[in-house]
């Protein structure tokens, strides 16, 4: 027999032989079983019949669909490219007032609220019980 | 003259729209999973003969797949036939993978051994599935008592349908390497079939 592969020994050109003979069997296509010994050709024949499938649970594939669907939204696309407007759009005005407003808004409320203190501390009120309170312990605390 | 710039790569990857979608907009990574869960999910039970390993395999490895898409190169030539995937080959080795992390930590804090299963012919799940089929009993336990790369090469070979250039991409052998692998594989099972008949 003439060597089908240069330098192949004799068990690489058998399963080259028997590589022929399975890629026609797989794809159920008549082939050529001569050079085949007859338990190696039924051997693959019951592979390829018999060997079972198997099937993941509704449940689990649903799960694992879920659980990627998760993933995928928890991260953004890699290499995606976030934009970022180069000039100040037209409605940058009506954006402004809410970045720069809660940052005011927040200082005020902090001046606004020492300044109170301050002054309820210097004009308390004579008729709050709280306030008389207030007043008598002031009286105890050595200055 | 024209020059040669090596290998040219045609679009020949039967899942490069998938595949596309899916990098350009994750969430499209689901028509992905569902046309090639199934048949992850059949490796990992072939490897780990325990449904709920497998499905732990199965998740690694879909995670896996969807964490590295952006990494993923094609590579199909025309050689490979136009039915070719480098993405089925590609998430094939990542399941390869998630696999035989599962068989190590199996093997290191073992629950059960897969050993025995695969040497003892008492039913464990999946073979309680196959004893409703004498036949298919007799290949899952051939099969089963397979060295890991002959074992590997053969469920490739005849459960997945691949050919030999795609189990040699998944498996990182030669292709001749893989053509001996499934011979041998190949005869042993047939002996053992056939001291059962």
């Amino acid at each position: 027999m003439t060597s089908m592969v240069p330098g192949a020994g004799d068990g690489e050109i058998e399963a080259l032989v028997v590589d022929r003979y399975l890629e026609a069997l797989l794809a159920r296509r008549p082939a050529d079983v001569a050079a085949l010994p007859d338990d190696v050709r039924a051997g693959a024949a019951a592979l390829a019949t018999d060997l079972p499938r198997f099937h993941p649970s509704f449940r689990f594939e649903e799960y694992l669909a879920m659980r990627l669907a998760q993933a995928t939204n928890q991260a953004p696309p890699a290499g995606a490219i976030v934009a970022f407007p180069a000039k100040v759009p037209a409605s940058a005005s009506a954006m402004r007032p809410v970045v720069i407003g809660s940052v005011l808004t927040s200082a005020a409320l902090s001046l606004a609220g020492a300044v109170f203190v301050a002054w309820r501390r210097s004009h308390p009120s004579p008729e709050a019980a709280m306030a008389r309170a207030v007043r008598a312990v002031a009286r105890t605390r050595p200055v | 003259m024209e020059a040669t710039h090596g290998p040219r790569v045609f679009p020949l990857d039967r899942d490069r729209a998938l595949v596309e979608a899916a990098r350009a907009d994750p969430a499209a990574f689901e028509p992905l999973y569902r046309k090639y869960v199934a048949q992850v999910y059949n490796l990992a039970v072939y490897e780990l003969h325990d449904p709920h390993e497998a499905e732990d395999a199965t998740e690694r490895a879909f995670l896996a797949a969807l964490a590295a898409l952006p990494r993923f190169r094609e590579g199909a030539t025309a050689a490979d036939g136009q039915d070719a995937s480098t993405f089925k080959v590609w998430l094939f080795r990542i399941a390869r993978n998630a696999i035989a992390e599962r068989r190590r930590t199996l093997r290191r804090h073992p629950e059960t051994s897969l050993d025995a299963l695969a040497m003892t012919p008492a039913p464990t799940d999946v073979e309680a599935i196959a004893v409703h089929n004498e036949a298919a009993a007799a290949a899952w336990q051939a099969v089963a008592s397979l060295p890991d790369d002959r074992r590997q090469a053969v469920v490739l070979r005849f459960v997945h349908e691949l050919s030999t250039a795609e189990i040699a991409a998944i498996l990182g052998r030669s292709e001749g390497a893989v053509r001996v692998l499934i011979h041998r594989g190949l005869r042993r099972v047939a002996a053992q079939l056939g001291e059962r008949r």
